[in-house]
């Protein structure tokens, strides 16, 4: 990996930053079968997936997006929306977990480990 | 909600797709999307940074605060979004009519806010601050003598350590480009809070320079320096007399919007804090409040 990603835990400078700590920090869910049978419905799917996409949710497993909150107040922001975006047909689900429960899951690839999606840092340097 | 702060210090490629800011990276090739929505302030501090109008357009409408900065990596530029608040208008006409003794008063407490917390970065050195708890205590209306500058004269002189004989100059020796550094950042804030509270940055309350396009960002920022002043002592602490910019300092001045900070006895972070600064600044202009809510360091 090229790319220098400097991520620090926040602290440090000047004081405590208990604001930012991994029972506030939410991660918002949204899972989703919506039917293709028609073409109106293939069409309605992608739109779906394009607004959630456009709310800044990223693809996690194929019909699994996922998106990092830095609050609580934020993740009900975002699952309004979401909630006002719904496809006409189909199955979405929309669920809503704190960072510590987030950093518990176990993901693999095959039979390995892998590491799970980073938190997102107030600071990021590129 | 604390928005992010994104700093890019390498050759990259920034664009946007679906409402995000694509970033990929020149030598890897990779690619990282964030949310336009939650980024704060946008730091460009790279020669081989190529960003696109689409991207530099979506970044304004949300109110990003977009610095750039020259090849010796100081800040040098600002950008904000021209209509940050719905109310704009009639927060302009309230600002541009405030009257001489409102704005006097408000200088007032400014400075008083300013030396006091001051006094408190002195305390947090272990240096004697009474006579700036003093001072602090009896500004004038307008600070018609000038406590600010005699303050000023006196903490400069003791708050680094006696190895660095200190001089506040804006090309100074270091620690002068820390500071520069983080009040840079603080202005940014500063502004592009100001900006989304309706009012416009370049209307001082009491700086009133000709060719200074953030006069008013400038004078609400003035309580909020010892803040970074507390973070380069930080960083002299760990460093010694070794003070070129490291990015382990930069990382360090960079985090100064996440601060928790103590505003109307409430913790918040610095961000936050400049929001209900500006809000404040804004019902006084109205007529409807008397008092800026100012941050007070312990």
């Amino acid at each position: 990996m090229n790319i220098r990603f400097l991520r620090s835990p926040i602290g440090g400078a000047g004081g405590g930053f208990e604001r930012l700590n991994a029972y506030r920090i939410m991660w918002v869910l949204v899972f989703f079968d919506l039917p293709t049978d028609t073409k109106k419905d293939r069409k309605n799917y992608a739109l779906f997936r394009k607004k959630i996409q456009a709310d800044g949710f990223q693809m996690f497993q194929f019909s699994i997006y996922l998106r990092h909150c830095s609050s609580r107040e934020n993740a009900d922001v975002h699952i309004k929306r979401v909630k006002s975006i719904l496809p006409p047909k189909g199955h979405v689900g929309i669920m809503c977990v704190t960072d510590k429960q987030f950093g518990m899951m176990e993901i693999f690839r095959g039979h390995e480990l892998v590491q799970n999606p980073d938190t997102v840092q107030q600071l990021e340097l590129f | 909600m604390i928005k992010r702060t994104l700093y890019f210090g390498n050759p990259a490629y920034l664009k946007t797709a679906n409402e995000q800011l694509v970033i990929e990276m020149h030598d890897s090739g990779e690619t990282k999307a964030a949310p336009i929505e939650d980024i704060g302030i946008l730091i460009l501090d790279h020669q081989q940074i190529t960003i696109t109008q689409a991207l530099l357009a979506k970044l304004l409408a949300n109110n990003t605060a977009v610095i750039t900065c020259d090849h010796t990596h100081h800040p040098t530029g600002l950008m904000l979004n021209l209509d940050g608040n719905t109310l704009q208008s009639q927060h302009f006409q309230a600002q541009l009519e405030a009257s001489a003794p409102l704005k006097k008063q408000l200088w007032q407490q400014t400075v008083a806010a300013k030396i006091q917390n001051q006094a408190a970065i002195l305390a947090i050195q272990r240096e004697e601050n009474k006579l700036l708890l003093n001072y602090a205590a009896n500004v004038k209306s307008g600070d018609s003598e000038n406590h600010e500058a005699q303050a000023a004269a006196y903490y400069w002189k003791r708050i680094f350590p006696d190895f660095l004989e200190f001089r506040r100059e804006r090309h100074g020796p270091p620690p002068n480009n820390l500071l520069n550094y983080g009040y840079a950042i603080l202005r940014a804030l500063v502004a592009r809070n100001l900006v989304a509270s309706g009012l416009l940055p370049t209307f001082g309350i009491h700086h009133r320079n000709q060719y200074n396009a953030y006069c008013l960002a400038d004078d609400i920022m003035e309580p909020y320096r010892p803040y970074v002043d507390k973070v380069v002592c930080h960083i002299i602490r760990g460093n010694g007399r070794f003070l070129e910019m490291t990015p382990t300092m930069k990382k360090d001045l960079l985090a100064i919007p996440a601060m928790d900070v103590i505003i109307d006895e409430q913790k918040s972070p610095l961000m936050n804090a400049v929001q209900r600064t500006t809000a404040s600044l804004v019902k006084c202009f109205e007529g409807k409040a008397r008092k800026l809510l100012y941050p007070v360091l312990q």
